[in-house]
């Protein structure tokens, strides 16, 4: 039944009891009867109207629709009425439902989405190490590997490799990826234009064909404009020329799930780009991170078994003869995971954090709800007057139910979509957080059905709680004892028990966010206030790939030095010089070495950097004793090293160091021995949490085969840096790509990137929970008082004095908090055992956080409850009880 | 004042008032067929209003079947709704707009199936109540 047909038929219906009525009392007037008489007499006789018209537009049919249309316009009215209470509620409902879908959906993307291929559930990764350390694998063991299994239909492997893509313009850094031929069809994808890798494309004999590569569809778009044109066009990337031979869909962005190649490439390649130094078919190189599929009714089991079964095979054929590492890789076995999700490196740093995190909105989520609920059901009560009234006009029990259940449901959807709406800027919010320096992070964090599902039972358990629940207590309201007593008093004095039970949960709760986020916070204050042994302001490191270049041996050296002198002469740079791997940022290579002097003993961990001359002035490591690295200190010098305090200890413990010998024991040592000629305080390696490794630094120009790092500067701003290091770069090699520099202030942000965003997000979250809380007791006091206002009036003619009566009323709050804070205390304490792991160098159950935590509380509720109790004591008592 | 109002609550439970929608509904189940029929029978005379039907039923009857209007307002759009009867706005003699309902040739037949059915049971009725008639 259209809208229309309904409202004139209703009209209709109107008018013919009007004329029912007017001829019953026509007939009565003409029996004699007095007009007004008659008609009150028909009106009895035909009993009520409005009961009547009710009755006979249920025979129309489509009932629970024009129900539903009513239910939906006077809950609209009702919510429109009252802005506060809407605005308060829907902005609790979205803060709950948007956190909660925010970081669910961050969990989504980073832990639970599986790949979008076809049957992921048969993928399986395929790794290769010691037990407890599983790593990629060499090109040849994979492709032994490949040849010898049985288990799986196909294998193929895969490597994320940034690339510079060089075009007319100049050269430009892109994401790229090398696969094996076996990927694609492994996957099962289908191309969105053109084809596909093929095996043929990773075969040696592509070199001499000419190289294949496809592009991803985001890339096509944004780049190529998306032109269909674009198959069999050059692209050159490393400096190599391939062809563009398909456009792989948007629903595939690699198989890790925060890195979306551009380009992907066959392993082939690699043969191009490096000729002979290639690792494409290196035993040494372990790069080759493979995936399989599982034959169908093969189980990982079963696929295990097969690997085991084959693996002395493979590794006899593939492992290298002499290499270091060949102790390690003999100890080493394949094993299997899961790879339906492909890889995701992001969330095996965030994963605890994130649900850590999941648990703290899932907490305010609560929190939110019984604000909601308290909310409405003062509301409620303070609207029995109006339900009474309309059910006197005949509404039934089960309608006035209706209504209400109605109400909560257009709030909960209107909250739900705003949820939705927030949800989308706290996402891009927490992947900036988690952003690393040198590649934007790449998640697709699309509110899939998952989510949407997980938001729509959070609104529906929120309509449940707000709605239906209150209005189950309320209908029991008995009507005429309610309409007797009068329109200004509220008739039920007894609270609802849920109301009772609420706050004392809310406080609860909100004491535990409170206490997690305070943990956090100290923790991760002290992280970023432990010294990590160099600069952090003014320090800009920037990666150069002079690969391409044609210096070589010494001529490379040169254009290191010429490069390196430009930049310091070039205004605003207060040092420059040269380092390998930078702090916080990747582990550098571990070194075994022994003392020749003294009788201190070998280690295996020693971890070894090369820097160049000036290095420890330009980051602001403390030399302690002898000297920092100077450009004296060349290949035809006197071999040298620096050691840092924990190297010098470990070596030369109780004895002058200076002057004495450091012997390399690896078999491919560079050097015998150096002379340690400084001694420089501990510097941070790998984490800001671990201490700091025993290190030692050797001069870059002693060390030439070693590859370098980059330049790294001190200046008073990073745009002085970039500027010097593009000039010197476009004076003397021009054509290198431009790498984004890289700050250390920022790369230590995003070494302890999961701390901040945890400890800022929880304290987000347990300020909001706060709020809520706060609002909560305040709407509960303002109630109190509404309610008791005359015999808050009659006790002060009486002569109670204003702190009793202070008290009279914060008496209910104290008593929330006597319960509250003891169960939020121990819910505290029981949750410690969990967060201990992701603090640092704090204890879960320090009492200064606790107390503090308490401390806010309590001031965030006592200011809460004071407003509305301060009123009440300053009503004047003639006004109160002439009111009654 | 607060705490009598309390009991009062107790001791009474629900309230009349919401009860009586579901009575209405109770009387128009139980009537129902009858009623159609009864409908159908009064309009065979001739058009009418829902005014005039139920005076109609109530003379006839010897004013002892008092049709409730919640049953006949509902019942007149459920056979307006099947097609049964079919409504007109005339002025009626007392220069009164009123809605007309009147048979149409499927309420015609309707009302002999419902003649039919409504002879076969009071026949059964009366067999069963005073046997020795038959």
């Amino acid at each position: 039944m259209n809208f229309w047909r309904r409202k004139t038929s209703g009209a209709e219906l109107d008018e013919e009891v009007r004329a029912h009525l007017e001829m019953a009392a026509q007939a009565r007037v003409e029996r004699g009867v007095d007009q007004k008489e008659a008609q009150r007499a028909a009106r009895r006789e035909f009993g009520n109207v409005g009961l009547v018209k009710d009755v006979t537009r249920d025979a129309w049919g489509g009932r629970w629709l024009r129900d539903l249309l009513d239910d939906t316009r006077y809950g609209l009215r009702m919510l429109a009425k009252n802005t506060g209470f809407t605005a308060v509620a829907v902005l609790t409902l979205a803060l709950g439902i948007g956190s909660n879908t925010a970081v669910f959906s961050l969990i989504d993307a980073l832990l639970l989405r599986s790949l979008d291929v076809p049957a992921p559930r048969e993928l399986v990764r395929i790794s290769f190490g010691p037990p407890g350390d599983p790593e990629p694998m060499s090109g040849p063991m994979f492709d032994r590997l490949r040849e010898q299994q049985s288990a799986f239909t196909d294998l193929f492997a895969w490597k994320n490799a940034p690339m510079v893509l060089t075009e007319k313009g100049g050269a430009r850094p892109i994401t790229g990826a090398y696969a094996t031929g076996s990927a694609f069809p492994t996957l099962k994808l289908k191309p969105r234009l053109g084809r596909l890798l093929t095996w043929q494309d990773d075969e040696p004999s592509a070199l001499s064909n000419g190289i294949a590569a496809v592009i991803s569809e985001a890339f096509w778009l944004e780049h190529f404009g998306g032109d269909p044109r674009i198959l069999g066009q050059p692209i050159i990337v490393d400096g190599q020329t391939a062809t563009i031979v398909g456009v792989v869909p948007r629903s595939f962005n690699g198989i890790t799930v925060d890195y979306a190649p551009q380009v992907v490439l066959p392993f082939i390649f690699d043969v191009a780009v490096r000729g002979k130094s290639s690792g494409r078919f290196r035993p040494d190189w372990t790069w080759f991170s493979p995936m399989g599929r599982l034959k169908p009714g093969v189980s990982l089991a079963q696929a295990k078994a097969n690997l085991s079964t084959i693996a002395p095979e493979v590794l006899k054929e593939s492992l290298p003869s002499d290499d270091q590492r060949i102790d390690y890789l003999r100890n080493g076995t394949f094993s299997l995971s899961p790879g339906r999700r492909g890889n995701s490196p992001l969330g095996e740093i965030y994963g605890r954090e994130l649900w850590t995190l999941q648990a703290l909105v899932g907490l305010l989520m609560i929190i939110c709800c019984a604000n909601l609920a308290s909310l409405q059901l003062s509301r409620t009560f303070n609207r029995q007057q109006e339900l009474v009234v309309r059910s006197a006009l005949g509404a039934g029990r089960v309608r006035l139910l209706r209504q209400l259940v109605a109400e909560s449901a257009i709030l909960s959807c209107t909250g739900a979509a705003a949820g939705i709406v927030l949800s989308q800027w706290m996402g891009a919010g927490l992947v900036r957080y988690i952003e690393q320096s040198d590649f934007p992070v790449f998640l697709d964090l699309r509110p899939n059905a998952a989510i949407y599902a997980a938001t729509i039972a959070l609104a529906m358990l929120t309509v449940l709680f707000t709605g239906a629940l209150p209005a189950l207590g309320l209908t029991h309201v008995h009507t005429e004892e309610m309409l007797r007593s009068g329109t200004q008093r509220t008739v039920i004095h007894k609270k609802h028990p849920l109301a009772a039970s609420l706050l004392p949960v809310q406080v609860a709760l909100s004491l535990l966010l409170a206490s997690l986020a305070l943990l956090f916070a100290v923790s991760t204050g002290k992280l970023l206030r432990t010294d990590p042994g160099f600069r952090v302001k003014g320090i800009t490191f920037f990666r150069v790939d002079f690969d391409e270049r044609p210096e070589k041996g010494e001529a490379l050296l040169d254009l290191y030095r010429k490069v390196l002198e430009a930049i310091r002469q070039a205004p605003g740079i207060a040092s420059a010089s040269v380092i390998k791997h930078l702090p916080l940022e990747e582990g550098g290579s571990d070194e075994s070495a022994a003392p020749v002097e003294g009788n201190g003993q070998e280690t295996k961990h020693l971890f070894a950097n090369v820097v160049g001359p000036d290095y420890f002035a330009t980051a602001g490591t403390k030399v302690l004793a002898g000297r920092d690295f100077s450009k004296f200190d060349r290949i035809d010098a006197n071999p040298v090293c620096i050691l840092n305090q924990t190297a010098a200890n470990f070596f030369f413990p109780h004895e002058s160091v200076l002057g004495k010998h450091i012997r390399s024991t690896e078999p491919k040592a560079n050097r015998a021995t150096c002379e340690v000629v400084g001694i420089v305080t501990d510097a941070k390696y790998n984490s800001l949490r671990q201490p700091a490794p025993p290190t030692i630094y050797y001069p870059y120009e002693q060390l030439p085969a070693s590859g370098w790092g980059g330049f790294i500067t001190r200046s008073h701003d990073t745009s002085a840096a970039v500027a010097a290091f593009k000039g010197a770069l476009h004076r003397i090699a021009p054509d290198t790509p431009l790498l984004p520099p890289i700050t250390i202030e920022r790369l230590l942000e995003d070494s302890i990137g999961k701390e901040r965003m945890t400890a800022t997000l929880s304290l987000f979250f347990g300020s909001l929970g706060l709020l809520l809380t706060a609002i909560g007791l305040y709407g509960l006091e303002s109630q109190r008082v509404a309610e008791r206002r005359a015999e808050i009036g009659l006790r002060m003619a009486l002569g109670a004095q204003r702190k009793d009566m202070l008290w009279f009323i914060l008496r209910e709050a104290a008593l929330i908090f006597a319960i509250g804070v003891p169960v939020g205390l121990s819910l505290t304490f029981g949750a410690s055992h969990f967060i201990g792991a992701l603090l640092y160098d704090i204890s879960p159950l320090d009492p200064r956080v606790h107390f503090a935590a308490i401390l806010t509380l309590l001031s965030a509720g006592s200011l809460a409850s004071l407003i509305p109790a301060r009123r009440a004591t300053n009503v004047d008592p003639m006004v109160a009880l002439r009111y009654e | 004042m607060g705490n009598s109002t309390e009991r009062d609550e107790r001791n009474t439970g629900g309230s009349g008032m919401l009860e009586k929608k579901e009575r209405y509904q109770n009387r128009i189940e139980l009537l129902q067929g009858t009623l159609d029929l009864l409908i159908l029978q009064t309009l065979q005379w001739g058009p009418q209003h829902g005014y005039g039907i139920s005076v109609a039923i109530r003379s006839r009857s010897g004013e002892i079947l008092q049709v409730d209007t919640g049953s006949l307002y509902p019942a007149l759009h459920r056979l307006e709704k099947q097609k049964w009867i079919r409504a007109e706005w005339k002025v009626s003699e007392n220069k009164q707009r009123a809605k007309y309902y009147q048979l149409t040739a499927a309420g015609k037949k309707q009302l002999s199936r419902e003649l039919s059915k409504w002879s076969q049971f009071s026949d059964a009725m009366a067999g069963v109540l005073n046997p020795e008639q038959t």
